[in-house]
């Protein structure tokens, strides 16, 4: 301990190298794997090869209208089918939002699902959600629809406490009598095993999984059963030796490798309730489930699911391409989801109206060098949102600079230097030296001192 | 007229609200004087409007002491054709 393994040698150099082909900026930071990386499962040590994702068949889906309105007074028809066409559009052509699930129990539910399937978008497909019981069938049939998920709760707590059935075997049989008549409707189940993570993996998952994919034998590849993984309190650990019933990758490998369901079969389902939502969805897809399931902005029940717009980046940055992926619409989709009522934090990643607003005068002064020594990436180009400053007493001369510049929409040469802006940086000084302000300065007072202070630019830029 | 150091001396007085008797040759502006972000901000634009030039932000807010700000503001004067008195 504490004594040097290696001796590492400066490199020097007179240029920069900015690692171009890891921090492209034009695109997220591409995420690149290298070597197989091994979990020991029961005693023998398994391989992974995180690499190959960027070659499988990788894809989201989503449950904003499902998990994500569970946790919210209900959505309008209006407000759902155009959610539902943005989704649309951020998807892209390739689908990479493959699906997303929709209630059938009420009128409204079936009108929106209608109206969303009016649109004629291929993408993202509709799917239906229903309870364990076999009469529910008929409502995906009326709806047309070709696969609905199934509650399919796997732990004790909910085998016993909840759902009161008297043993385990009832409880399985009982289930497979719903899948069965899934297939009898023509149906596509999709099992979601809820509370997986809490559930007794080799007692009862894994003998229900077995159960599960034999009697997909009697259907269609296209009717098989689909496994969903649901990781439903947050108790899911992402890294390597972690334990059953909550290790990731042994949950993956037992269902993928020794139940034989493949990867294109396997979605997971997260939460947030141990702040590990969108790694666990990540670490979901490594391991070899092709499907993980979001919601918009996480926004879902407690303490939400795997954001899609945090998917959506996951997937480009591990893909190294936009794969079609329209990323403005997760602006779009915020400013929609601001203005019907849902909130999101000013420092949400992607979306807050904040994320990438720097108050610091010592950052804002790197802005305005380069705007890549503090921006994760072209986020005007990607969102539609350049880097802002918000000012404060912590701004400094650089914040004040940057914000007027980016306010008159300035660029190269045109710039104003920090020299010409010093009567609006004495001003914001003096709101907390001596006028002993303790909030932050809005947008709109510096939109009137940015009138007086710089009448020229107000005449030619904002006149 | 009066000298670059008695215009010099006279813009720092006002701007950092001491007496012109109290700024030495050597004095730093931020060290010994006390001048804090903005204030070196206002400094430099100060003097461009006292002298009628315009200085490169970066070399002028490299200057470090009163007597370095009356070398760079003579030599910047005497490139943009300034008048000054020595």
């Amino acid at each position: 301990m504490g004594k040097a393994k290696k001796k590492h040698r400066l490199i020097d150099a007179k240029k920069p190298n900015l690692l171009d082909e890891i921090f492209p900026y034009s695109m997220p930071p591409t995420i690149r794997l290298e070597g197989p990386v091994v979990e020991y499962i029961d005693g023998e040590p398994v391989e992974f090869d995180f690499g190959a994702v960027k070659d499988r068949p990788i894809l989201i889906s989503d449950t904003t209208f499902r998990d994500g309105q569970q946790a919210r007074p209900p959505y309008t028809i209006e407000q759902m089918v155009h959610i539902y066409d943005l989704l649309s559009r951020l998807s892209g052509p390739n689908g990479v939002i493959r699906q997303t699930e929709f209630f059938l129990y009420t009128k409204n539910d079936r009108e929106t699902l209608d109206r969303c399937q009016a649109l004629g978008h291929t993408y993202p497909e509709c799917t239906g959600w229903i309870r364990a019981v076999v009469g529910d069938f008929r409502l995906v049939k009326e709806a047309g629809l070709k696969e609905t998920g199934m509650l399919t709760s796997c732990s004790d707590y909910h085998i016993f406490h909840k759902l009161k059935f008297r043993s385990r075997k009832e409880c399985m049989d009982s289930y497979c009598e719903v899948v069965d008549a899934a297939f009898e409707a023509g149906v596509r189940p999709r099992c979601h095993l809820e509370d997986l993570t809490r559930a007794d993996i080799e007692g009862f998952v894994l003998p229900f999984v077995d159960r599960l994919m034999a009697m997909s034998q009697q259907v269609p590849e296209e009717q098989s059963v689909k496994i969903r993984l649901c990781d439903t309190m947050g108790f899911g650990i992402s890294y390597p030796g972690a334990e059953l019933p909550r290790s990731i990758p042994k949950l993956i490998y037992k269902l993928n490798r020794e139940c034989g369901v493949p990867s294109d079969r396997l979605e997971w389902h997260g939460h947030n309730d141990f702040h590990k939502v969108h790694s666990n969805a990540a670490t979901a897809w490594l391991y070899g489930c092709d499907f993980i399931n979001t919601t918009l902005f996480g926004f879902g029940e407690r303490t939400g699911n795997p954001p899609l717009e945090g998917a959506i980046f996951e997937y480009i940055a591990l893909k190294g391409d936009l794969c079609g992926i329209d990323t403005l619409a997760i602006t779009e989709l915020a400013d929609y989801m601001r203005s019907i009522g849902l909130p999101i934090p000013d420092n949400y990643p992607f979306a807050g109206r904040a994320f990438n607003t720097t108050r610091a005068g010592i950052h804002a002064g790197g802005l305005r060098q380069d705007e890549q020594i503090y921006n994760i990436f072209d986020t005007a180009a990607l969102l539609g949102r350049p880097p802002r400053v918000a000012i404060t007493d912590k701004s400094g001369a650089d914040g004040v600079a940057h914000w007027v510049n980016e306010f008159f929409g300035l660029k190269g040469d045109d710039r104003i230097n920090k020299i010409r802006i010093h009567k609006l940086a004495r001003w914001v000084i003096d709101q907390y030296d001596v006028e002993g302000r303790l909030t932050a300065i809005s947008d709109q007072e510096l939109e009137v001192k940015a009138e007086e202070f710089f009448p020229d630019y107000w005449e030619k830029y904002k006149g | 007229m009066a000298t670059v150091e008695e215009r010099v001396k006279a813009i720092t007085a006002g701007v950092l609200k001491l007496s012109p008797d109290e700024i030495k040759l050597d004095d730093s502006f931020t060290a010994d004087l006390g001048a804090e972000s903005v204030q070196s901000i206002e400094l430099v634009a100060m003097f461009e409007e006292e002298f009628g030039i315009e200085m490169d932000e970066d070399a002028a807010l490299s200057v470090q002491s009163v007597g370095e700000a009356i070398e760079f503001i003579t030599e910047v004067c005497r490139e943009q054709g300034v008048e000054i008195e020595e």
